[in-house]
């Protein structure tokens, strides 16, 4: 019963983690950009509903996404395009300044300290299952999550837009040579991983009950991890690994002696660490690694 | 139809074009021989628009290329089959034909051109729902041409077609590009195999180390000593 708490427990904190880690896939398997201010588009999302609070859910949901994916895509607009031909320390580079100036501007106009906001404040109570405490918070993400793959996976799979992304993600010159339009699928891309992260922000944002500048470097952080262990550029990767993830950090909560318990991100770090050892190529093999023409 | 006018094309430090003029005229296949280094893959990159040169021009249909994307021009019926064929591997071979029509929205015509194509390498047929990867050399070039056609370029730009295929399939494939010609399609090759495409073509040009060496009618120069010559580099030392 404990293991299927702890299941439980694994795969909904293992659903958020492969959310934002797909996130940063969709953006590095189309541009081999790694996008450490996503952090800051899940935090944006925190913000938003952290300014309208008190509106009408359906309000607060939309005006994030939007403020999210408006966000995003100027990012790729004002940082990043110019940068395209640039080599990816250069990019990873510019991803950071990126990242800086959006929290250090939420940090002048907001302050330092984390704020309340009430949010999805009824997902906080439990279900109960004979005698399994499952909060509705955790059957929502996972059920959530399932959703977003769904659609994502059918819009890759079924749509032309979806299959000129995943042209580009494998050899963007060619996608170009055939005539997929570089700066529309970058743009669709952005966009995309601004309404993941949004997701992620919601999930944050409901369980901790508060916003702060910073609520989005850990995750992002997490995320980062979760697509080099699914193999950088594979979307379907970034998904497992951002499971895999989330599935390592709560047996290692349940299972690690308790005085070792603080420690947890630590192991699963090393863990982390090992696992590059072994596969360092990640999961799922891609040729995000190839020379880029 | 394209004109190419004094390119000069650098990376960085290493000049790989060096004042080339080159002339494709409609209806016609020209093939670019010479070895490898010679500047032949960057000719065709730069015409593609993937590549920007330093100076000198291109003109498609008496246009520029200099301000389009590689996009614009696909869509204004200029394509390339790179070196290497860079097929989608992790794609069908279904999904890799559809990619190639993506400047078009006429879906009955795409799906008579896809029918087409599947006609003109039936082997295609048998594997159109499979992993484009698992394709041989040979399919996957086929599967390259093919992808290509499907945008309808009126100037097709194939970049060593024949490189690393059996010699039976180098004849299927050069058979494909006669029958592009007939069907209206212009050809510039590129090619280090010289015989395969001095046969093929109207035209011919010999580039060495990012200079024309050498250009006339193919009948004309094939065999002669200045072919030998210019192709080899017996006189590159002193040219340069």
């Amino acid at each position: 019963m404990e293991f299927l708490q702890n299941a439980i427990d694994a795969i909904s904190l293992g659903a958020v983690y492969a959310l934002a880690a797909l996130g940063i896939g969709l953006i590095f398997s189309i541009m081999r950009l790694i996008n450490f201010a996503h952090g800051e588009l899940i935090m944006a999302g925190g913000f938003t509903l952290y300014t309208l609070a008190g509106q009408p859910l359906l309000v607060l949901i939309l005006a994030a996404l939007i403020v999210t994916a408006i966000l995003a895509l100027g990012m790729e607009r004002i940082a990043f395009r110019p940068l395209r031909k640039a080599n990816p320390a250069t990019l990873l580079i510019a991803s950071f300044a990126v990242s800086y100036l959006v929290q250090h501007t939420v940090l002048l106009l907001y302050g330092s300290r984390a704020m309340g906001v009430p949010f999805l404040a009824d997902l906080s109570t439990s279900l109960e299952f004979g005698g399994l405490r499952v909060p509705r918070l955790q059957l929502v993400t996972i059920g959530v999550t399932l959703l977003l793959m769904g659609g994502l996976f059918a819009f890759f799979r079924y749509s032309r837009t979806g299959l000129q992304m995943r042209a580009a993600a494998e050899d963007f010159n060619m996608a170009r040579l055939v005539g997929v339009r570089a700066n529309r699928v970058i743009a669709f891309a952005f966009a995309i991983s601004g309404g993941l992260a949004c997701m992620v922000s919601f999930y944050l944002v409901a369980q901790t009950g508060s916003v702060s500048y910073k609520m989005g470097v850990s995750m992002v952080l997490i995320a980062f991890v979760s697509s080099v262990v699914g193999g950088m550029g594979s979307i379907v990767g970034a998904a497992l690994g951002g499971f895999l993830v989330g599935i390592i950090s709560v047996s290692l909560q349940a299972y690690l002696p308790v005085d070792l318990r603080p420690y947890r991100d630590a192991f699963v770090f090393l863990i982390f660490i090992l696992f590059l050892f072994w596969k360092p190529e990640g999961l799922m093999k891609t040729r995000a690694d190839r020379e880029r023409v | 139809m394209l004109t190419i006018d004094n390119l000069h094309v650098t990376y960085g430090n290493v000049v790989a074009l060096r004042g080339v003029s080159l002339e494709v005229g409609e209806g016609e296949i020209v093939a670019v021989i010479g070895p490898n280094g010679a500047g032949k893959s960057t000719l065709l990159l730069t015409a593609a628009g993937l590549v920007r040169p330093r100076t000198g021009s291109v003109a498609f249909d008496g246009r520029s290329v200099a301000s389009l994307q590689p996009e614009a021009l696909v869509a204004s019926g200029l394509s390339l089959v790179p070196e290497g064929r860079h097929i989608f591997g992790s794609l069908s071979v279904a999904e890799n034909l559809a990619l190639g029509a993506t400047v078009r929205h006429d879906r009955a015509e795409i799906a008579r051109d896809v029918e087409r194509v599947l006609t003109m390498f039936p082997v295609l047929r048998d594997r159109y729902r499979q992993r484009s990867g698992k394709l041989s050399g040979g399919e996957q070039q086929m599967l390259a041409i093919g992808r290509a056609m499907l945008a309808r370029p009126r100037l097709l730009l194939l970049d060593e077609p024949s490189l690393g295929l059996a010699p039976l399939v180098v004849e299927q494939v050069y058979a494909a590009i006669q029958e592009l010609r007939r069907s209206g399609v212009t050809v510039l090759v590129v090619e280090q195999n010289a015989s395969r495409a001095l046969a093929a073509a109207d035209r011919t040009y010999v580039l060495n180390t990012g200079v024309v060496r050498l250009t006339g009618r193919s009948d004309d120069i094939r065999g002669t000593p200045a072919f030998e010559a210019a192709y080899f580099g017996v006189q590159a030392g002193a040219a340069g």
